[in-house]
């Protein structure tokens, strides 16, 4: 015990190094289990890639003469007609036979249950969506035939177009034509591929009609036409409906009611044209739902009533197909009118896979799906009517619908096998070697000794009949093999391990205890062993901490999150309300409150005006836009002023620094160092005013001077830095304790980032820098409120934990105001390219993070110290170095606690909801952004610690305590 | 937690039944404010809220300002108009004052929420600075003892000082639920602020009475 407590004691660094080391490896662990990662890859399936297959040997390929246009699969369907019902709930479309009570929303659809019940072709299938369910990503699962997971890395970061090979895609370049109508997510998703597109606006949640007014009028008119040769009708009223309404809502059942209208005319229509030579001679009728959705209209999530949404397949080919029994899957029951009604299941996930070999064209590279049995029957099930030999088997049909679809499930077990090989070849975080063995062992003997062509088969052929049982059988080896892969894939991509994650969550867990334990020891053993000697602070650390609890709490809703700076500033202006309070009581420094108070309000309205850019490019924030204040921004007094403003902040910034440093009489390293950065303010200022058009003319800086002053001030600030960080070598201080020189360091810390921070930020640059600077010496003054008068350190802490609150809730603040939010589009990409015209990833990503952190983590870390500095000066007394080493290491463990809080709660809410809606949209950037802030708060304060204390503390420290032992 | 003072208190001395009646009259009159809102307007704190509020605090202010003043400081220099007037001139000062901590704690601002942070502004006045400007006037040292030390020590200060703060703290977390997605209407400015503030103000006023009643039983022994 008593060991411990001395490790403990002679090094804070060592613990805060631990925590570190302790956070890294949390968050590495919980993310593996939580961050699904999928590699895109680049590349795209052609035609003539089938020769590679074993499928086709010889002469064997049976139809190699018949077509020319043939590509993989022989095309089975000439149009095809894809009606897609937003958030269609199976319980929408089947009977409501099939459930255990019927609902006021059911049996809607009714000319889809009556056709279903009454032709052969066409039937009601469950289909079964892969979480997430939110329209794009399965839109991208659709007709990528794949699984989108949180990080699909590819080329596509930030833009939501698809690169990966899909359908779309496949169709385009194999000459289909397509048509699509309805939602503009597809255009975002396909901006180059169709031929033509009647996009309307989807992000309007409270707009029930326009899109499938929309939709109407172009569907009908566009059946008669001759010039597409896939339809996509994307509808999106009952998925607005249920987002406001709900399901049980009269909207919903009118909604529905509608959509039977429509889909009786289409059915209608496309009927009509079925004769021979008419124009649906062979057409193809999908009646879909991208996902389904709970009662009260959410989706996104895993639960079974999202998963579960329906497809309608019908053919108007005649006559109608035939399958195999065995291989039909379907579930019957009565229906209302009390005929049969068959409905089989199906996975999105094989919908690329089957659409591709019903048209003809390659399946995509990534897809990973399989040809459904039943669906591509509907389709495909009687197209070799022609070459129907009149025999006496009965079965002679379903042998050769066998042997069509084994021949067209080896093209997709050999596709499906080619992706999964180069995949793990390719991608970083691959699949284990065993799951690769496994899956190659199940091809092999898929492949083995059967081939599915008719020469195989000539063997039984002397029997009266064809024995359909090898010929089953490797079917069903080729199943096997599907099936294993997308259960493989699904394991990998779609399913969090909660075991990792809850093993991460436990190691950050532990490190708020060792914060704790941290901030008490010293202090016991230190100067007083009064517990909680002072109620003003133990009020006030309660108070801290219902702050720090109750912003917690916060991230639990995604409401919250999304307005977390607005959060932030409400706790932050209740704290300074606190603080005001405060100073009345004491009637001093009452300037200050009011002052900070101000501050507080003009940050809440920057961060309200930074919330309206969210509102502009998420979908979440467009509701919420009548909060804003209207500003116009394109007067030219604004204009005007957004030029000169900035730059006499800088000037004044500049000024500052000069007159600290006159007044102070400190060491000429640091006062080197304050004067580059003098410079670089000048710089900058020279930087942006050459930019601005009106003084640009007169200085002759375009051309070069764009990308050198940046540069210059980025080797000048890490010329200061390197400086600074080798500066003991320079002279040996011993009056490290003193006050003066604290602050000196820190000065001429801060203000070697500055530069470089402020020049990344833009024009906001120094007007936050002013603001931070501000609101710091408010919070400092207000801070030291109660010690004035009495210079005595009571309780367990020597510090205000107030002010180290308030200084962690400005920071956040500051997060909001420079512009960001927590999404992946608000970085501020442009801050990247500040000084560079090319792309080069690790001096950009470095920028980026420099931009996006600077205010809100690198500045208050190191400026933490300033909080420490009292007004009143004391002598070089040992007793004070120790009580200001104290106050620094417990002010850091404080900060270093409040950030690890946050991120906590942060991590348990993304664990409570990771089946949430919002869960890729919301809560998973927002976990990247807190857990990057928390590992880089971390090695913050270590630096800042090593920068102002070094391990000097342990000599001192040890000494003292021998003497008071 | 609280002494009795041994210093006089030169406030006329508030019984617990008057702490009971006055308590009563502010309950009722914030309760026949919404009444006659809903019943003679048919309008409701959701439906119309500027309207709503004005009519409450037209309802309230007469009787806060009147009853509150018959326990003015010092009876023997101040007038009971004095007081009446100093209440009638702190509405408006107050309501700046709640106006502006609202703003700093994100309050909408615009000219659609300017009528509504007005009435709900001059509401919050009533129940927390005009009390106390009626009892107390300009005596900077009795505000600061009830507003920044929170130490009461008469009964009239229990009066003042519980209510205020109930309502201050229960308008603070009548704003949690403003920025919950829910869609529902009470959740717009300044509708959920204001029942958090009438819920703190009532629950106060109860426990402002519990409380003026254990001093007076604490206390008449030792008179006698």
């Amino acid at each position: 015990m008593m060991e411990m407590g001395d490790w403990w004691r002679r090094g804070k660094w060592r613990i805060m190094v631990m925590l570190t080391m302790l956070h890294i490896v949390g968050i590495l662990i919980f993310t593996r289990g939580f961050l699904l990662t999928r590699t895109e890859l680049p590349y795209y399936s052609n035609c003539s890639d089938v020769s590679e297959s074993p499928c086709f040997t010889g002469q064997s390929n049976p139809y190699q003469n018949q077509s020319n246009s043939r590509c993989w699969t022989r095309p089975a369907v000439d149009r095809l007609v894809i009606i897609v019902l937003d958030a269609l709930r199976f319980d929408f479309v089947a009977p409501s036979t099939f459930f255990k009570e019927p609902k006021p929303w059911m049996d809607k659809l009714q000319v889809l249950q009556k056709l279903a019940s009454t032709k052969r072709s066409a039937r009601i299938f469950k289909a079964i969506a892969d979480p997430p369910t939110t329209s794009l990503q399965r839109l991208k699962g659709l007709t990528t035939g794949g699984l989108p997971t949180f990080i699909d890395v590819g080329n596509s970061f930030g833009a939501p177009a698809i690169l990966e090979d899909n359908l779309i895609h496949q169709l385009a370049s194999n000459g289909k034509r397509v048509v699509m109508m309805g939602d503009d997510t597809w255009v975002q998703l396909f901006p180059h591929h169709f031929k033509k597109s009647y996009p309307y606006p989807s992000f309007n949640v409270k707009d029930l009609h326009t899109v499938d007014n929309g939709c109407i009028e172009h569907l009908l008119p566009s059946l008669y036409e001759e010039d597409w040769d896939v339809l996509i009708a994307h509808f999106l009223g009952v998925d607005h409906a249920g987002h406001i309404l709900g399901v049980d809502s009269v909207p919903m059942i009118e909604k529905l009611e509608q959509y039977n209208e429509i889909l009786d005319k289409v059915i209608e229509v496309l009927d009509n044209q079925s004769g021979p030579g008419g124009l649906h001679e062979n057409t193809f009728l999908l009646v879909m739902g991208d996902h389904g959705q709970t009662i009260n209209g959410d989706h996104g999530g895993g639960s079974a009533e999202e998963v579960e949404t329906s497809v309608f397949a019908m053919s108007f080919k005649k006559p109608p197909p035939t399958m195999p029994s065995e291989f039909d899957t379907s579930s019957c029951e009565m229906d209302l009118d009390q005929k049969k009604t068959c409905i089989s299941s199906f996975q999105q996930l094989d919908f690329a896979a089957t659409v591709s070999a019903l048209l003809g064209v390659p399946f995509p590279f990534g897809s990973i799906g399989r040809v459904s049995p039943e669906l591509y029957t509907l389709g495909a099930g009687t197209w070799n009517l022609e070459n129907n030999i009149e025999g006496n088997c009965p079965n002679q049909k379903e042998e050769e619908w066998m042997q069509n679809y084994c021949n067209v499930l080896c093209i997709n077990s050999w596709q499906v096998k080619r992706y999964i090989d180069i995949y793990s070849a390719s991608s970083v975080i691959g699949f284990s070697s065993e799951d690769l063995l496994h899956i190659s062992d199940m091809y092999a003997q898929a492949e083995e000794n059967w081939s599915c062509s008719s020469e195989s088969l000539l063997l039984f052929k002397d029997e009266s009949c064809y024995s359909s049982l090898p010929l089953k059988r490797k079917i069903d080896a080729y199943f096997k093999f599907l099936l294993n892969v997308a259960e493989l894939a699904r394991s990998k991509w779609t399913e969090f391990d909660l075991k990792m994650m809850g093993i991460g969550f436990v190691i950050i867990l532990i490190s708020l205890p060792i914060y704790f334990l941290a901030m008490m020891t010293k202090s016991v053993n230190g100067f007083s062993s009064l517990l909680f000697g002072d109620s003003e602070i133990f009020v006030k650390l309660v108070f801290a901490l219902f702050m720090v609890v109750i912003r917690a709490c916060s991230f639990l809703s995604n409401s919250y999150i999304l307005e977390e700076g607005k959060v932030a500033s409400f706790l932050l202006a209740t704290t300074a309300m606190f603080k005001l309070r405060n100073s009345i009581k004491r009637e001093k420094m009452l300037v200050e409150a009011i002052v900070f108070l101000l501050l507080i309000t003009i940050l809440r309205f920057t961060i309200e005006v930074g919330l309206s850019k969210q509102a502009a490019t998420s979908l979440f924030m467009s509701t919420h836009s009548s909060w804003l204040v209207e500003i116009d921004p394109g007067h030219p007094v604004w204009i005007y002023m957004a030029e000169i403003i900035p730059i006499l902040a800088l000037i004044f910034l500049a000024y500052l620094l000069y007159i600290i440093m006159a007044r102070s009489s400190c060491h000429s390293i640091w006062k080197y160092v304050v004067l580059g950065t003098i410079l670089c303010y000048i710089l900058i200022a020279v930087h942006w005013a050459s930019e601005s058009d009106v003084l640009s003319s007169m200085l002759m800086l375009q051309g070069i001077g764009r990308n050198f002053i940046p540069r210059i001030i980025y080797a000048v600030g890490l010329g200061q830095l390197l400086l600074l960080a080798f500066s003991p070598l320079f002279h040996k201080d011993r009056d490290l304790e003193s006050k003066m020189h604290l602050l000196i360091k820190t000065l001429a810390m801060l203000s070697s980032c500055s530069s470089t921070i402020i020049v990344l930020s833009g024009k906001q640059g120094p007007l936050v820098a002013l603001v931070t600077i501000t609101g710091g010496y408010c919070i400092m003054r207000l801070g030291n409120i109660d010690r004035g008068s009495t210079d005595k350190v009571a309780g367990i802490l020597t510090f205000d934990p107030l002010s180290v609150t308030q200084w962690s809730l400005l920071a956040t603040c500051l997060f909001f105001v420079t512009g960001h939010w927590c999404a992946f589009d608000g970085l501020r990409y442009g801050a990247a390219f500040i000084g560079y015209d090319e792309f080069v990833l690790v001096r950009q990503a470095i920028l980026l993070m420099i931009d996006t952190f600077g205010f809100s983590h690198i500045i208050p870390v190191f400026g933490l110290p300033f909080l420490v500095a009292r007004q009143k000066l004391l002598g070089h007394t040992d007793q004070d170095g120790r009580l200001l080493l104290l106050q620094l290491s417990q002010m850091y463990l404080m900060y270093g606690l409040i950030t690890a809080a946050s991120v906590i709660a942060t991590i348990l809410c993304v664990i409570i909801q990771r089946r949430h809606l919002m869960v890729w949209g919301l809560f998973a950037p927002k976990f990247v952004f807190d857990v990057v802030g928390l590992i880089l708060t971390d090695i913050l304060i270590c630096l800042a610690w090593f920068y102002y204390v070094g391990r000097r503390e342990d000599g001192t420290q040890l000494t003292t305590l021998d003497h008071r032992d | 937690m609280v002494k009795a003072s041994t210093t006089e208190n030169p406030s006329q001395s508030v019984s617990p039944m008057q702490t009971f009646f006055i308590h009563l009259i502010c309950g009722v009159g914030l309760a026949v404010g919404l009444w006659v809102a809903h019943n003679f307007y048919s309008i409701s704190l959701i439906s119309n809220p500027s309207r709503t509020l004005r009519l409450i605090w037209v309802t309230m202010c007469p009787l806060v300002i009147l009853f509150y003043s018959c326990f003015r400081k010092n009876p023997e220099k101040c007038s009971y108009l004095k007081a009446v007037i100093r209440g009638v001139l702190a509405l408006p000062i107050g309501a700046l004052v709640n106006a502006l901590g609202a703003i700093a704690l994100g309050a909408p601002v615009g000219i659609q929420y300017f009528p509504k942070t007005v009435n709900w502004s001059l509401l919050m006045s009533l129940f927390t600075f005009v009390p106390a400007a009626s009892v107390f006037g300009s005596s900077w040292e009795d505000w600061r003892r009830i507003f920044a030390h929170t130490k009461p020590n008469a009964s009239v200060d229990y009066m003042i000082c519980l209510p205020a703060h109930g309502a201050v703290i229960g308008a603070w977390f009548g704003a949690w639920p403003m920025p919950l997605d829910w869609e529902r209407p009470w959740q717009e400015w300044p509708i959920c602020v204001s029942y958090g503030a009438m819920a703190g103000y009532l629950i106060t006023m109860v426990l402002s009475f519990v409380l003026v009643l254990a001093r007076g039983g604490q206390q008449h022994p030792k008179a006698d």
